[in-house]
């Protein structure tokens, strides 16, 4: 295919740690995915056109890639409000992915000035002004960071002209339908309601005491692995709900309870059913998972 | 009337008879032909509903504890204060034991005291869920809500349900100098003090 | 004599810096470094849970996220001590900390290598050549970052380091895989970067038996040495490292002393016209990164090349991409070591102390990185977090000018100072978060 045919395809900054740069760079197909694109610019990679050349729009673009929330005022690039470059390169795009919980909900970096940051579309779950504007063409990847693989398949979809079936907030359904719960290596301890100790063991669910989101929030961690190889809750790390519209909340390591109930059921469980399995499977002490999985002493 | 409703209402009054007998003579000393007796039934046909003595007790405290849980469900379900909830659980608690007195009778002369026949089928809190869930919601509820201190949750239950099930206990005993419903009062307002933020 | 200045944007340094540069005589006099925006990590970390710190810092920057996890965690820890909770991690924790923070490193130091250094370089002396160098550096760093995800869950923003160790209880199998992948990332150092075997890698020592290397960084060696940039950017000759790692214990390097250092001497300033802070320690400038920790570790090759050719551009790339094989090779040596049959973590979740403060200090990719917690009443009361860009990007003082410009003050060339300034593996999101 020549660059003429190929889509122009920028990522564009504003407030951001680039950490979804850093991991969309670790995808095993990176140049292959990218070379269904003609890349104008991005943060790291070598392009054609300049930063200079960006702020100056002399660049076009079918598809852009937003990393960073957003800020209307105030947040410049070499004299140049990042902000209209923006709604510049957004007005012209076919296609807006805001990569990352920053650029689509606002983030952590909302939280230094929440009245004026946000993120593109979205601040947390309301819609800003300018999402009429540019509905009809976004595609919202939040996670702090996104997952690579979860871009890739925006970007491939859009490269073979396929429709991406969206939700309310336009997260792909086929990545977002899920939650960080599906497919936990823990599963079994959540069924069974058995906390786990402490830090640092195979055994035990991290949502009664370690403060794991997992089970209300939106992603497919454990289905789609990091790195292809793992993901925060089969280390043992609770997962902080990083792709939700009010991330980050706060003690992110221990679960908010009352009276000993969490606070916050699994998605779209009724109070009543969860509280209802939960006395019922609490009252049975299984052997099994009151021993070590491994026990490297003995 | 079909036959499926006529038998759900022949289940239940057997467990309302099997309840006031096991309360009042005791769970040891009851029979199934007593119960069937008492029902002008023969022990065969009552079989047919429980296949044992033991099943039998399981069903009633499954029974009592959702009838239970179905009265504060519905006190759940208000948009009282949980001042004014703790109140209503009590007053339902204490109407219960005196319009109903095998009831909670049954829980503590029978279902507490003969742990053995709830130990296969009813482990823990499995027969009385109806009732602790909606406890449970309960203190969900008011804590949510900032107006009860967050606490383990049976530091808190054993606060509630200790004291209810105490007082009972001297009524039935006969030591209560007054009729049980003049302690609403006071018992809920100790038990919203000991438990508010 | 007239005077010229000259604004320039550089860009993919992790953002972008604004450099303002004084000519005089045709030569660079002075230059003025500007990062744009300020984040407010430390304002944002404010009144939470003294752990969240954990999760919020990585956030600081997409390539390094590691480094601040480890140095947050570290802060708390010490936090603990001094309040008199002893915190003694087991060997096990210890090790896969090291472990997945050397896989940063690597990452890294060849990215920078690979999607900095080659391309500008080439570019700088006009002989461009029509390789993919960042297909190499992304194939190498999504190798080793994985075997990083085996322990850490993901790469970037783990969380899996908590006070106390590590979330992690790895197996026999978990270790295999990672062992499997440090070889591949060996193979590649060996294949594609150097052109030679580790050990004889390893081996050299003298600046005569450079030309041994062969591969990317060969070439690259050669570029810097054949266009007479073997003495460039020289600067202060003053470096300090602050925490103990695998590849040098702390202290601070003046011309062949080296001395103990400690971080309560670190002082944090602002500086007009730039929201970095600049850092001193007792009020003197000092380099961070891999080459000061060369030079305290006392790095044979390091110390030769810096003999020869004292602070350049030249020992400075040296000593960085040098880092990737003594990393490898201590990854190797923990992983073939580590003991799984100790706890992962020492501490108990909840820790009941609601009034500290701690100092966590780490080696990141680009030099010390410091983290102070102070909690009060259970929440942090104030986070300061001192990155190493800071020192060598600092304007200066009074006395004398900060350690980046003094290496670009004598440059005839914007071209040439600026490929001086990205030497410094420059982190526009770690200077200003």
């Amino acid at each position: 295919m020549s660059s003429q045919t190929r889509p122009k395809l920028l990522w564009l900054q504003s407030i951001t740690c680039n950490g979804n740069t850093h991991s969309f760079l670790n995808h095993p197909d990176l140049f292959l995915i990218l070379s269904h694109f003609e890349l104008v610019h991005h943060p790291v990679l070598e392009t054609a056109y300049t930063m200079e050349d960006l702020l100056q729009k002399k660049v076009s673009c079918d598809v852009l890639i937003l990393e960073g929330s957003f800020q209307e005022e105030g947040f410049l690039k070499d004299g140049v409000e990042v902000s209209s470059l923006i709604q510049y390169y957004a007005g012209q795009a076919k296609h807006i992915i805001t990569a990352g919980t920053c650029a689509t909900f606002g983030g952590i970096f909302k939280q230094k000035d929440p009245a004026a940051i946000s993120g593109f579309c979205f601040d947390l779950e309301e819609r800003t002004m300018r999402y009429k504007t540019y509905a009809s063409r976004l595609i919202s990847l939040p996670g702090c960071p996104i997952h690579p693989k979860w871009l890739s398949y925006v970007l491939l979809m859009i490269a073979n002209k396929r429709q991406i079936e969206i939700d309310t907030l336009h997260r792909p359904v086929e990545l977002y339908g899920y939650t960080v719960h599906t497919g936990c290596t823990r599963n079994e301890y959540f069924e069974w309601k058995i906390d786990t100790k402490n830090f640092g063991l195979k055994e035990g669910c991290l949502f009664y005491e370690q403060g794991c989101q997992g089970p209300y929030t939106r992603g497919s961690c454990n289905k789609i692995l990091w790195n292809d190889t793992s993901s925060k809750t089969r280390v043992g790390t609770p997962c902080f709900g990083c792709t939700e519209p009010n991330y980050p909340q706060e003690s992110l390591f221990s679960t908010k309870t009352n009276m000993g109930i969490p606070a916050k059921m699994p998605l779209g469980i009724p109070r009543r059913a969860y509280l209802t399995l939960t006395g019922v499977v609490k009252s049975f002490k299984i052997k099994r998972f009151t021993e070590r999985l491994l026990d490297y002493d003995k | 009337m079909k036959i499926a409703e006529k038998k759900a209402l022949k289940r239940e009054s057997i467990i309302q008879t099997a309840l006031q007998l096991f309360s009042t003579n005791g769970f040891h000393k009851t029979t199934i032909p007593d119960i069937a007796s008492k029902l002008k039934m023969s022990v065969g046909n009552l079989y047919n509903y429980f296949s044992s003595k033991d099943v039998l007790a399981q069903e009633i405290i499954k029974y009592t504890s959702e009838v239970l849980g179905e009265k504060i469900r519905v006190v759940n379900m208000t948009e009282g204060t949980a001042e004014e909830k703790i109140h209503q659980i009590v007053t339902i608690y204490f109407t219960m034991a005196k319009e109903k007195p095998e009831m909670i009778e049954y829980f503590l002369r029978v279902y507490l005291s003969n742990r053995e026949v709830f130990s296969d089928g009813c482990e823990g809190m499995v027969c009385v869920s109806g009732f602790i869930t909606e406890i449970m919601i309960f203190f969900d509820d008011a804590v949510s809500s900032g107006e009860l201190r967050n606490q383990d949750f049976f530091s808190a239950f054993g606060l509630f349900m200790g004291y209810l099930g105490g007082m009972v206990f001297l009524k039935g005993e006969g030591v209560l100098p007054k009729e049980i419903e003049k302690y609403i009062d006071d018992i809920s307002l100790n038990i919203y003090n000991a438990l508010k933020v | 004599m007239k005077k010229l200045q000259i604004k320039q944007l550089i860009e993919k340094i992790e953002g972008e810096a604004e450099l303002d540069f004084t000519f005089s005589e045709g030569k660079i006099e002075d230059v003025k470094i500007n990062f744009g925006f300020y984040r407010g990590i430390e304002e944002i970390l404010q009144g939470k849970d003294p752990r969240d710190a954990l999760v919020i810092t990585p956030r600081v920057c997409g390539i390094c996220n590691h480094a601040h996890l480890i140095a947050a965690v570290r802060a708390i820890e010490n936090g603990y001590e001094n309040s008199g909770v002893k915190v003694e991690l087991s060997s096990k924790a210890k090790d896969i900390r090291e472990f997945t923070l050397a896989c940063e490193l690597i990452q890294n130091h060849v990215k920078w290598l690979y999607m900095t250094m080659l391309p500008q370089l080439e570019k700088y002396v006009n002989q461009e050549s029509e390789e993919n160098y960042a297909i190499k550096a992304t194939y190498l760093s999504s190798i080793i970052t994985k075997a990083l995800s085996i322990f850490a869950g993901q790469w970037p923003h783990s969380s899996y380091a908590v006070p106390g160790g590590v979330t992690c209880d790895p197996t026999h199998l978990d270790v295999m895989q990672a062992q499997s992948l440090v070889k591949e990332s060996i193979t590649f150092f060996e294949q594609v970067m150097t052109g030679v075997s580790l050990d004889v890698y390893l081996s050299i020592d003298s600046v005569s038996s450079l030309h041994e290397i062969e591969g990317d960084f060969g070439k690259l060696l050669y570029l810097l040495g054949s266009n007479e940039m073997a003495e460039i950017g020289q600067s202060h000759d003053r470096f300090i490292v602050f925490g103990d790692s695998l590849l040098s214990r702390s202290g601070k390097s003046i011309v062949t002393t080296i001395s103990n250092v400690e971080s309560k001497y670190v002082e944090e300033a602002l500086q007009e016209g730039t929201l970095a802070k600049a850092v001193t320690y007792k009020q003197k400038l000092y380099e961070v990164g891999p080459l000061a920790r060369g030079m305290v570790a006392k790095t044979p090759i390091v110390k030769n090349l810096h003999k020869r050719y004292k602070d350049s551009l030249f020992t400075r790339i040296f000593a960085r991409v040098h880092e990737v094989a003594l990393l490898l090779n201590h990854s190797q040596r923990l992983l073939e070591t580590l003991v799984l049959d100790e706890p992962s973590c020492v501490l108990d979740a909840n820790i009941p102390l609601f009034e500290f403060e701690g100092t966590g200090v780490v080696e990141a990719a680009r030099g010390s990185l410091i983290h102070r917690t102070t909690v009060s009443d259970g929440k942090i009361s104030q986070y300061e977090i001192i990155t190493p860009t800071q020192w060598n990007l600092s304007h200066g003082n009074q006395e004398e000018q900060g350690i980046a410009i003094e290496a670009m003050v004598g440059a005839a060339s914007i071209e040439e100072a600026t490929f001086i300034f990205r030497a410094f593996d420059v982190c526009s999101v770690c200077t200003t978060q």
